[in-house]
């Protein structure tokens, strides 16, 4: 279909909150609506620019899995700046507004028939949680699914029904960690998320990774991926936060040396990176 | 390529009747020196022999401020703003018209930017050759001493009173005949055109690059761990004055707010500055150019690699508006690639 005359990408189209989970004391799911009725048709990986209007519009990555049939989908937000605590604010039946969705995308085709290591640090679960939920859905097409978690505190974590239901199941490996205890109750393992690896035994040849955290973790995780197990460096598929604003290519805020994190991002392969000094 | 030849005479009449069509630009000077685009009002003088302006032409383009989306905070409706007003941009160098071409290119690049496309449709524009050459200006040696598209007429002063006009398309050509008939040119005004270009170019050539441009994504590739980021940047106040008076630079910001009633709004964009600490700054604080030498080493990649990597020229026309701007004197391009030259070639 031809944009029309008036057509312009800056435009965002009206969706309704339906639903509210409190994830923990900072994070929230929202569940929208498309008030057009359609589905908003993304990719696992990819993102979308959220409007509160009169407060702004901000970049996130979306955490429900591709639904043919549905105008529904869910984000994950941490209330930490002005349009996040825009949204904790909103009641269900609110609206916002929506652009997208934009960038690049999981190369889901790609991970069929092979094993796939999430290793989600932080809030790193919210994007991974679109590409590990169609996984899921189309349980056969996929090989082991492994997942590692690494949050700062027991109470930090986030999903942790849905999270602690994976582990039940008898075709999905999860395992947890958290840097520090504090005075909570936990009986997990303790230690930043590249402890973990060492415990996992992988088919190297047979293997995707699909790693979200902050920018801290990428190096040390990638450096063990490769350096005890050897995952070869493009079967590494990492998703990188930057400031995207305009979603098109054009603002130059999301910039990563000389790409556009909105365009060519904001999943990339790790060997399409690794050459960019201002990627890790 | 049809060309005209245009006495003085001639121009207070055509003037009158493209103000009459368009908002006309033209460079006047604004103090002994100074200089800048000002709406053409018949009494207004203009400025032939202008070396450079202080402001680039983007403004026409990009402006400050552009509202792009209007919006109902309780329907959530929004629809785009389009404000594209027929103007006409008198006496361009072709340094500028350089620069107007890449944002041609780069604001069309993937997904197209609308608003900038129907203001460029909207908006004439008549190049006019430099009979002087701003001291620190070096465009001559980037390559853009000379524009070949871009232009709907393109100027050149042969005499005290007597222009050279070539066509560069059947707007302009229009445009030119408007008022009456107006002389072919014939072989002695081309090549007095000639001479004058021959003549500024000789003065631009003795300023400038050290090497060929086309080495300059090359060179740069090597520079990422150069001393001269830390050397410059230490002095660097962060001010984003370069940034405003770089013709190529078209980084932007949104912004929105509500009208009295809270019930509509307006979002638009403003020029933003890569070179200003918290251009690449997330929520939460994490900034992903936190150092000025982060953000002064960017500006550079982003003028002698990335956009050269997308469009195959450098993203500095050398104008020197920057080095003139900078109040911390570290912005000077010439300066930077010439010694990343030495350096690494």
């Amino acid at each position: 279909m031809t944009p029309g005359k008036e057509f312009t990408p800056y435009a965002p189209r009206p969706a309704t909150l339906v639903r509210k989970v409190r994830l923990s004391d900072f994070v929230t799911l929202f569940e929208f609506e498309q008030d057009d009725g359609r589905p908003l048709a993304h990719k696992p990986g990819q993102f979308i620019q959220v409007s509160v209007y009169g407060v702004g519009e901000a970049p996130f990555s979306i955490s429900s899995r591709p639904k043919a049939g549905t105008n529904s989908f869910e984000i994950a937000v941490r209330n930490i700046g002005t349009v996040t605590n825009a949204l904790h604010d909103l009641a269900v039946g609110a609206k916002v507004g929506i652009r997208g969705p934009f960038g690049s995308c999981f190369p889901v085709q790609e991970f069929v028939g092979k094993d796939t290591l999430f290793v989600a640090g932080g809030l790193g679960y919210i994007p991974l949680r679109s590409l590990l939920r169609y996984q899921l859905r189309h349980r056969e097409e996929f090989g082991r699914i492994l997942l590692l978690i690494g949050t700062r505190s027991p109470s930090e974590r986030i999903f942790v029904d849905e999270i602690e239901a994976l582990s039940r199941r008898s075709d999905v490996e999860v395992m947890e960690t958290v840097d520090c205890v504090g005075d909570a109750c936990w009986e997990g393992n303790v230690g930043v998320i590249t402890t973990l690896l060492p415990k996992v035994r992988l088919d190297v040849e047979n293997t995707y990774v699909a790693m979200v955290g902050p920018p801290v973790m990428y190096r040390f995780v990638i450096g063990a991926c490769v350096g005890d197990q050897c995952i070869p460096p493009d079967r590494i598929y990492v998703s990188l936060e930057r400031k995207m604003k305009c979603g098109i290519g054009k603002c130059g805020h999301c910039q990563i040396n000389g790409i556009s994190a909105c365009v060519s991002g904001p999943v990339f392969r790790y060997t399409d990176i690794e050459p960019l000094k201002e990627a890790l | 390529m049809s060309a005209y030849t245009v006495h003085q005479g001639q121009l207070p009449g055509l003037f009158r009747l493209w103000a009459k069509l368009y908002k006309v630009h033209v460079p006047v000077q604004t103090a002994p020196g100074f200089y800048d685009f000002a709406p053409w009002e018949p009494d207004t003088e203009i400025a032939w022999d202008y070396d450079l302006t202080v402001n680039p032409l983007k403004r026409h383009l990009l402006p400050p401020r552009e509202d792009l989306v209007v919006f109902d905070t309780r329907t959530y409706e929004a629809r785009g703003v389009f404000q594209a007003p027929q103007q006409l941009l008198f006496g361009v160098h072709p340094y500028d018209l350089r620069a107007i071409a890449q944002l041609d290119q780069l604001m069309e690049l993937g997904s197209p930017d609308r608003n900038y496309r129907r203001r460029r449709e909207n908006t004439v524009i008549f190049a006019l050759d430099p009979l002087r050459v701003a001291p620190d200006a070096f465009w001559s040696t980037l390559g853009a001493g000379r524009a070949d598209i871009g232009f709907d007429l393109y100027w050149t002063k042969i005499g005290p009173a007597m222009f050279f006009v070539e066509v560069g398309t059947a707007r302009g050509e229009e445009l030119l005949l408007a008022a009456g008939e107006v002389e072919r040119a014939g072989a002695a005004q081309h090549e007095a055109a000639r001479r004058t270009r021959e003549d500024t170019r000789r003065r631009a050539d003795g300023h400038g690059l050290k090497f060929p441009w086309q080495e300059l994504p090359r060179v740069m590739a090597k520079a990422w761990d150069a001393g001269i980021w830390r050397e410059k940047s230490s002095m660097c106040l962060a001010c984003g004055s370069c940034n405003l008076v770089c013709p190529t630079c078209y980084c932007f910001d949104m912004r929105e707010e509500l009208d009295e009633s809270l019930g509509k709004g307006r979002r638009w964009r403003q020029w933003d500055a890569c070179m200003l600490p918290a251009f690449a700054q997330v929520a939460g604080g994490h900034n992903f150019r936190g150092k000025h030498l982060d953000r002064y080493r960017h500006r550079y990649f982003r003028k002698g690699k990335y956009i050269f990597d997308l469009i195959g020229e450098p993203g500095c026309v050398g104008c020197g508006r920057c080095i003139k701007a900078c109040t911390a004197r570290i912005a000077n391009p010439l300066a930077v690639f010439n010694r990343l030259w030495e350096e690494y070639a």
